[in-house]
């Protein structure tokens, strides 16, 4: 017996039509997304889900993971992306971007409202509490993860979402197509992420 | 030449095969472009780094894929044909009796277990003696919330479900004594799989400042809890318990006859006399369903079995002198009855109509 539900997928992926995204989902409150999800739970099941997600969920996990740093929440956000889609009629075509990009707002989301709720306290680190490899300890200590990550989540969303899925394996014509950008500006958007989280990290250092 | 933007330089570093050649030259020949470029790859090396995650390890997308049908039952429109259906029919099956329900009990359970006693040290507070559906649309059990939105959720033993060569090994696993089938009905034969589970204990302990932050997410404030109520604990404890399997030709269970020690509910702390209605105060919580609960949770012994209503018809009847609740689904594929007797917990469930179901439960010895 399970009695519990994973927690910490509150936020949702409804708003994740890429297009409808941008600076949407900073207005709406939770209590808002996830009545969406609820009502979005009525609907019929599209008829290509089970495919998709056999094909997909293994990518939008690592998507929300690089996002959140622990593999739990990624799960956690890869259910309500999916749940979302299977409700959608976004065309098979673009599934897989558009779950790319759902999954990476709503791991966004959710960081942005951990931090809220974190924001009295003085250790913002709570952003990333789960579990990351040890691959690159040696060169990122597990703090500046947590930093980086709340940088991450007060980037443009833009700039987050494409260094995101950039950093998660997607070519930059897959990231174009996924944002609806030209292939060339994927670098310069990229670029200026990457830079933001670099000033962030220095900022620190040098504060400490 | 003028120098490529940080665009294409950056490019340069995923894929330059991307990049065209003349900007490549220059930047080969380029001293300001080759260290823009050498400092672009320690930002990308290190956010990259950073970003990283144990990826590709042990993701279960078989469990994933179950635990997504639980959240969406498919309405299925046309889907019938498909060769998936019937595999995604009896994941939705297997699904639907697992998480939001169970989800759901845990939450009627400390609701309704808080409200019914008072005590200093772990006291029995609820006793399963009966059974009464609670009928929750689909809206309601999604808009039910977890455990953990009001207090840490502790699970001890998880059941630990495993096969078992028979019914005396199953007996003897257990202390349950193992209800013998002498009918079988609407086309179930063969020999059943003996499956246990031992017991599952949760605590759960109570959080003023966990609520108030779901509440606080749902836009409301909470009202302040009554003194104590912080850090108490209540204790969930079911099982063990054995269920004997036939599955059909596709695979699917064809008829489960299952027997468990019932949930029983245990208190610490501090006296809870206006606990319940508390909690059933609490934003999130569906007013016609906390109405629901707390009409019959008073007495500690009826536990309410949560109900998707838009799929199930519950009705009643007797089997070994018990009240019996008897759930249909309602494109009739499938059919349970449960009773309690004695603190145990009986339940005859499959692909069979109510008659069916009722005349094996009936004949159980």
């Amino acid at each position: 017996m399970d009695p519990m539900r994973p927690a910490g997928a509150a936020a949702s992926a409804v708003l994740a039509a890429p297009d409808a995204v941008a600076g949407a989902a900073d207005l709406r409150a939770e209590g808002e997304e996830r009545v969406a999800v609820t009502g979005a739970a009525r609907g019929p099941v599209r008829g290509d889900l089970d495919e998709v997600f056999r094909r997909d969920y293994q990518r939008v996990v690592g998507v929300a993971a690089r996002v959140l740093g622990s593999r739990d929440q990624a799960e956690d956000v890869a259910q309500e992306v999916f749940l979302s889609f299977g409700r959608s009629s976004v065309p098979a075509g673009e599934a897989g971007g558009w779950l790319m990009v759902a999954a990476a707002h709503t791991a966004l989301n959710l960081i942005r409202s951990k931090r809220r709720r974190a924001s009295r306290e003085e250790s913002v680190a709570a952003a990333s509490d789960g579990v990351v490899s040890d691959v690159a300890d040696a060169v990122v200590t597990r703090e500046e993860r947590s930093r980086i990550r709340v940088a991450l989540a007060r980037l443009p969303r833009r700039q987050a979402t494409a260094l995101v899925l950039r950093h998660s394996g997607l070519s930059y014509a897959e990231v174009a197509a996924a944002l609806d950008m030209s292939p060339g500006s994927v670098g310069t958007t990229v670029r200026r992420a990457e830079a933001a989280l670099r000033k962030e990290m220095n900022r620190h250092a040098s504060s400490d | 030449m003028r120098h490529p933007t940080e665009g294409v330089l950056r490019r340069l570093l995923d894929e330059p095969a991307g990049v065209a050649d003349s900007d490549r030259a220059h930047v080969a020949g380029c001293p300001q472009c080759l260290r823009g470029l050498a400092a672009m790859r320690d930002d990308a090396a290190l956010v990259d780094a950073a970003l990283a995650t144990e990826e590709g390890a042990d993701v279960d997308v078989a469990a994933a894929w179950q635990r997504l049908t639980a959240a969406a039952p498919a309405t299925g429109q046309g889907r019938a044909a498909s060769p998936g259906a019937d595999r995604f029919r009896a994941d939705r099956i297997r699904a639907m009796l697992r998480r939001p329900a169970v989800a759901a009990l845990a939450v009627v359970l400390v609701l309704s277990g808080a409200g019914a006693a008072a005590a200093n040290d772990w006291l029995q507070i609820f006793r399963t003696e009966q059974i009464a559906p609670v009928s929750l649309s689909a809206a309601d059990l999604n808009a039910l919330p977890d455990l953990e939105a009001y207090g840490d959720v502790v699970v001890s033993g998880d059941g630990d479900v495993h096969e078992v060569r028979n019914a005396d090994v199953a007996a003897a696993r257990t202390g349950l004594e193992v209800p013998e089938v002498t009918t079988l009905a609407g086309g179930v034969s063969g020999e059943p799989v003996y499956q246990v589970g031992s017991q599952v204990r949760a605590t759960f302990t109570f959080s003023a400042e966990r609520a108030a932050r779901a509440a606080a997410e749902e836009g409301e404030t909470l009202p302040p809890p009554p003194p104590g109520l912080d850090g108490s604990q209540v204790r969930l404890v079911a099982g063990p318990g054995v269920a004997q399997v036939w599955a059909s030709a596709a695979g699917a269970p064809a008829l489960v006859v299952g027997r468990a020690v019932a949930p029983e509910a245990f208190s610490s702390g501090v006296p809870f006399a206006t606990v319940r209605d508390y909690l059933l105060s609490l934003p999130g919580l569906p007013d016609d369903v906390a109405a629901q609960l707390r009409a019959f949770t008073a007495d500690g012994s009826t536990l309410p079995l949560p109900v998707p209503a838009d799929e199930v018809i519950t009705s009643s009847a007797q089997v070994a002198e018990q009240p019996a609740t008897v759930l249909a689904t309602r494109d009739k594929t499938l059919a349970a009855v449960v009773w309690v007797d004695d603190g145990v917990v009986t339940a005859v469930a499959g692909s069979l109509d109510t008659d069916e179901v009722l005349s094996i439960a009936r004949d159980l010895r």
